[in-house]
């Protein structure tokens, strides 16, 4: 007797069918989740098993199966993202029209005047919520649209990943200008 | 305006992409599950404390590993597992009739009989077994109770399961299971009621003992899954039990 599963133990057509007995259902649902639509949610989940058997070999089976999947997974859904849902833009505009009408309180505005990605970071690690501070990042960062952040993140309230970026902003905006005023007087 | 929206979404996402020092989505399993080697393993994990970057990602790959369809997602992941496993049979039924006609690009729809897809071939039996028994259990299933005058017998796609099943009073010493004829050895596996695995092993009999770090898992009140996979000789699957479900009485 051997315990845990080996990979590529018993040849590479045994350890596929494995490979979708154990783990269709998390990747048919993230997949949904992504794409919102059951027929994008088809082509991309599809798409996904195909890529895993195409990279089989690749696979080295030092990492667990389901994590070399979720990397696939990842992949094949950011550049669905990337190639259906271009950013919706009338979204930034209704997050903005909900911030003071301040250009310089815009954290986009301090991060370029400070040319600093540290800085960003620092500022997005200390004044957010946890939840915020990932509709944040795969919002701008990975330009994951809201409404999907929202399926993705299983997020229950009513404007779902919209209203944390906006609280995201305003927290953010808030700790600019205390960091500017503090600026001046040690100026 | 346009131009400046531009270039600040430009800047966020310098700022909010992986840097070179982020851990990879295997490296975040392989420090969520400590497979990770040392020391890179050490360094990584300094990183990833205090990377609000490697955290999302850490809490993505953990929620990929848990996902479930939720009520509201049931039909439509059905619908789409149903119609993957019939792409699957079909990959493995016949050649690709589209490359034969047309060769070249294919329509997105027909990438699966555009492969020549050896292993699909046989993974296309087991899909189709998963999808049906996956789904028929996309629904929390009654405890079966078993009868303290025979041992309960649950048949399901091929493999027979004896114990444990239904509601038991203290936590099981084994798992058992009727032997097949045509299975050489079999793969087991526990999990929690998501589908994330507990404990898997394998065995040429036709029990196999738990070990005591699982039994010690199995508290009252939380149920859980196993099942059974029979393989031939040659590692083919021959049988599967489905999934069966149990749990200690509070």
């Amino acid at each position: 007797m051997s315990n845990h599963l080996a990979a590529g133990g018993s040849g590479a057509s045994v350890w596929l069918q494995e490979l979708f007995r154990r783990h269709y259902t998390k990747v048919v649902t993230w997949c949904l989740r992504v794409a919102g639509d059951r027929e994008e949610a088809y082509d991309l989940a599809q798409g996904v098993f195909v890529k895993a058997q195409r990279h089989l070999g690749a696979f080295r089976g030092d990492s667990k199966v389901s994590t070399w999947l979720y990397s696939i997974t990842r992949s094949e859904c950011l550049n669905y993202l990337k190639s259906r849902c271009p950013l919706n833009d009338s979204l930034d505009d209704d997050i903005a029209e909900a911030l003071p009408d301040d250009p310089e309180s815009r954290p986009e505005h301090a991060f370029e005047l400070h040319s600093s990605v540290q800085a960003a970071r620092v500022l997005l690690d200390r004044e957010l919520t946890d939840t915020e501070k990932r509709v944040f990042i795969l919002h701008y960062g990975d330009d994951v649209p809201l409404l999907t952040i929202t399926r993705m993140l299983g997020l229950e309230n009513p404007s779902g990943a919209k209203a944390y970026l906006v609280s995201a902003r305003r927290k953010l905006a808030r700790a600019l200008r205390r960091w500017r005023a503090s600026e001046r007087l040690t100026a | 305006m346009v131009e400046a929206r531009s270039r600040e979404r430009s800047l966020l996402r310098k700022s909010l992409s992986p840097s070179h020092a982020c851990a990879t989505p295997l490296e975040l399993g392989g420090l969520a599950d400590g497979s990770l080697a040392q020391p890179g393993a050490a360094h990584l994990r300094d990183h990833v404390s205090g990377c609000a970057r490697c955290q999302t990602e850490l809490k993505l790959l953990n929620d990929f590993e848990n996902a479930a369809p939720g009520p509201d997602e049931e039909g439509a992941v059905r619908w789409i597992s149903a119609r993957l496993e019939r792409r699957f049979s079909e990959a493995s039924a016949r050649p690709s009739p589209w490359r034969a006609r047309h060769g070249g690009a294919l329509p997105r729809r027909s990438v699966f009989t555009a492969l020549n897809l050896g292993g699909f071939a046989l993974a296309a039996a087991t899909l189709a077994a998963a999808v049906t028994i996956g789904l028929r259990e996309g629904r929390a299933p009654e405890l079966a109770q078993p009868s303290p005058a025979a041992p309960t017998v649950l048949r399901s796609a091929g493999i027979t399961t004896l114990s444990p099943a239904g509601d038991l009073d203290a936590a099981p010493n084994e798992l058992r299971w009727e032997p097949q004829t045509d299975a050489a050895s079999y793969s087991v596996q526990v999990m929690e009621v998501d589908y994330v695995e507990l404990w898997s092993a394998e065995t040429r009999d036709a029990s196999i003992a738990l070990p005591p770090a699982l039994r010690a898992r199995i508290v009252p009140g939380k149920p859980l899954l196993w099942e059974v996979v029979g393989k031939d000789a040659a590692g083919r699957v021959v049988a599967w039990s489905g999934k069966q479900r149990f749990r200690i009485r509070r």
